[in-house]
């Protein structure tokens, strides 16, 4: 099916595109999550601001102890580490496992954050690396929110209706950590049913297990994780479910078997059974 | 002047105006002009007669519509004429004297790795980027790779033949990839010494989520909240429709005689937005101080509609002077909406609704101001559902 009709606006800078922000007026970065949602007239905005022209977005660069991505920078490109500054492999890994080559190559990892799919890759994985967001609003403030806490639910994130985002931020000792990610789809580049992501940095004290594909935010499940650091061992399933179930009441039994076998998996990446 | 060239000029008068699109199609510079909704695809088909590329899914999904652009495989369906200002495109029409595409036709014909034909153009497009990016021919990568392009009739037997072959011929020519630093393998498992951790950023408490579940084609989310306040007091509002209506974000009711009601919901779900019209019906019981409020109806041009009932039951609380509620939003969704298959995130906003429900009536009671929701990109789909509360038959 076609759109709606609708008008797009080609903003200068990334500040005049959280400007142009209002109710009818929706930013089209990749186009790849938002594309299906127009063609299938689930959403009818009036007006497109289009973020592909602003080069300033497709930076890549390291500052202070981080690797900031713009958000403009698309899947194929941090697959491909086609970067200035080398990018942490759990980036590149779960780049390649996002949707398709054909929609990595336009989708972009800003666009992704913003749109809050559950099922989505970057908000899991950025979560459990520890990454932040850089908001930039209409007046050109900037501001910082760490993943966990950006994604509030389905679609819905710490944006205000001014406010677009224009990079991610990552520790560069990502480089370094260990690493599992797992995600359990039903087709290769369909919507994750279940993912479980870890992300470990022992000299930074850093630990984070995540689940994600969970229907809401990501789950930050921290006392298992802090278990996890102080033990150096694989808490093994039975704890995983219990933990789910505690944090999740409202969930499917299969929805929670599903979640502790991807944890279960991709802890197993970084700690030997 | 007949009725219909009536309705195109006025169409025309609001549609947002074409814009020029210059772009490189198979090597030749085109200036097309296209409204802004236009697909790529769209452009090469209908303006430029270029039908090799075709359209199924719309959604990209399905792979047919892929071409390259700039380079690189991308969808033809998600890509809008703005956005391919300046792109330089190549479609089967095109690959003219191109090494890799020609022995690709070749292979293809050979292993049969085609039948009807239709997703070939784009399964082409694919394999030309495999065929130049891959740096060995290894199957699982291969398939892995192909799921973006559907295939109904060869099982992709022939498909995977096809390309693992033009890799060997590529090699065999000394035609180098263009593959980008190979993604290093993650390590095997080695464990760590234990190490004290750095607590985390806590986000904002969650609310804690409501029970959902299905049960004959419709989703049930239930919730219970305690109000501080003493259940003949929360009843006494709650058995007004109006002050239910008000709790409900997005809703807003039209006419009523006090049981029978007409008005609407506005939905917002990310980027989905909705507005059902529709009636219901409100019904109390005093004696239980229990009420429902049933509905249906129908968002603009009927594409969707909704069904759906929302009972409450206010109870003592287990402390003097509150009360507890439970609520039940059962509903479902009809048409486009429905197409949009994903009942989790639904039934998660339902829930978010509800939360946001119980966050009124709290407010409402102490005299607070109420959550405004409107103008936030938050209280989405929910909405839908609780147009659902108020539309019946």
């Amino acid at each position: 099916m076609k759109p709606a009709a609708f008008d797009h606006l080609s903003p200068e800078s990334p500040a005049a595109a959280a400007a142009m922000l209002s109710e009818g007026t929706r930013i089209l970065a990749g186009g790849q999550s938002l594309g299906p949602m127009l063609n299938l007239r689930l959403a009818r905005p009036e007006r497109l601001a289009g973020l592909s022209a602003l080069a300033q977005l497709r930076d890549i660069r390291e500052e202070r102890g981080r690797i900031i991505l713009g958000a403009g920078v698309t899947h194929a490109r941090i697959e491909d580490g086609d970067s200035p500054v080398a990018l942490p492999p759990m980036l590149r890994h779960v780049a390649r496992g996002i949707a398709y080559r054909a929609v990595r190559n336009r989708g972009t990892v800003g666009g992704s954050l913003a749109h809050a799919d559950p099922a989505a890759d970057w908000v899991t994985a950025l979560t459990a690396m520890g990454a932040e967001v850089v908001l930039l609003s209409g007046s050109g403030a900037e501001r910082r929110v760490a993943l966990p806490g950006f994604v509030r639910g389905a679609y819905r994130t710490a944006l205000g209706p001014q406010e677009i985002i224009s990079a991610v931020e990552i520790p560069a000792a990502m480089r370094d950590a260990l690493w599992g990610y797992h995600k359990l789809c039903r087709k290769v580049g369909e919507f994750a049913d279940a993912i479980g992501a870890i992300a470990v940095h022992p000299a930074s004290g850093h630990l984070r297990l995540v689940a994600g594909a969970t229907g809401g935010a990501p789950l930050v499940l921290s006392g298992l994780g802090d278990g996890i650091a102080r033990s150096g061992a694989h808490p093994g399933p039975a704890a995983l479910r219990s933990a789910l179930a505690a944090a999740l009441p409202g969930a499917d039994r299969v929805k929670l078997q599903l979640l502790a076998t991807a944890l279960d998996r991709a802890i197993a990446k970084v700690i030997p059974a | 002047m007949n009725a219909q060239s009536l309705v195109s000029a006025e169409t025309a008068a609001e549609a947002p105006r074409a814009i020029p699109v210059r772009l490189t199609v198979n090597g030749r510079a085109e200036e097309v002009l296209a409204t802004p909704r236009t697909q790529l695809a769209e452009i090469l088909r209908d303006k430029l007669d270029l039908t090799a590329t075709h359209l199924a899914c719309e959604q990209g999904v399905c792979g047919a519509c892929t071409v390259m652009v700039d380079g690189r495989p991308q969808r033809a369906c998600l890509t809008f004429a703005a956005e391919c200002d300046g792109a330089t495109v190549e479609t089967l029409e095109g690959w003219e004297g191109d090494a890799l595409m020609d022995r690709l036709r070749a292979a293809f014909a050979r292993n049969h790795a085609l039948q009807c034909g239709f997703c070939t153009p784009g399964m082409l497009a694919t394999a030309r980027d495999l065929a130049a990016r891959l740096e060995t021919a290894d199957e699982t990568r291969i398939r892995h790779e192909l799921s973006g392009n559907l295939c109904r009739c060869t099982g992709y037997v022939g498909i995977v033949a096809a390309i693992t072959e033009v890799i060997a011929e590529r090699d065999a020519a000394g035609i180098a990839p263009v593959a980008p630093p190979p993604l290093p393998e993650p390590a095997p498992p080695a464990g760590f010494a234990p190490f004290e951790p750095v607590a985390a950023p806590q986000p904002e408490a969650a609310i804690p989520q409501g029970e959902t579940r299905t049960e004959d084609g419709w989703t049930i989310v239930r919730r219970s909240f305690v109000l501080d306040h003493p259940a003949d007091a929360v009843w006494a509002a709650f058995r007004d429709l109006a002050t239910v209506a008000r709790c409900l974000p997005g809703a807003e009711l039209g006419s009523t005689d006090g049981d029978r009601f007409a008005g609407h919901v506005a939905v917002r779900f990310g980027p989905i937005t909705a507005r059902f019209e529709g009636e219901g019906l409100f019904a109390a019981d005093d004696a239980e101080r229990r009420g429902t409020v049933t509905g249906q109806g129908k968002d603009r041009g009927g594409q969707s509609s909704v069904a759906g009932e929302l009972g409450f039951a206010v109870a003592e609380g287990a402390s003097p002077g509150t009360s507890e509620v439970a609520a039940e939003l059962r509903f479902r969704i009809e048409g486009r909406l429905g197409q949009f298959n994903r009942p989790e995130l639904v039934s998660g906003l339902v829930d978010h609704l509800l939360a946001e429900f119980a966050a009124n009536c709290s407010a409402l009671l102490s005299g607070g101001p109420m959550r405004e929701s409107r103008g936030i990109s938050v209280w989405a789909l929910a909405r839908a559902a609780i147009a659902g509360l108020f539309r019946r038959r």
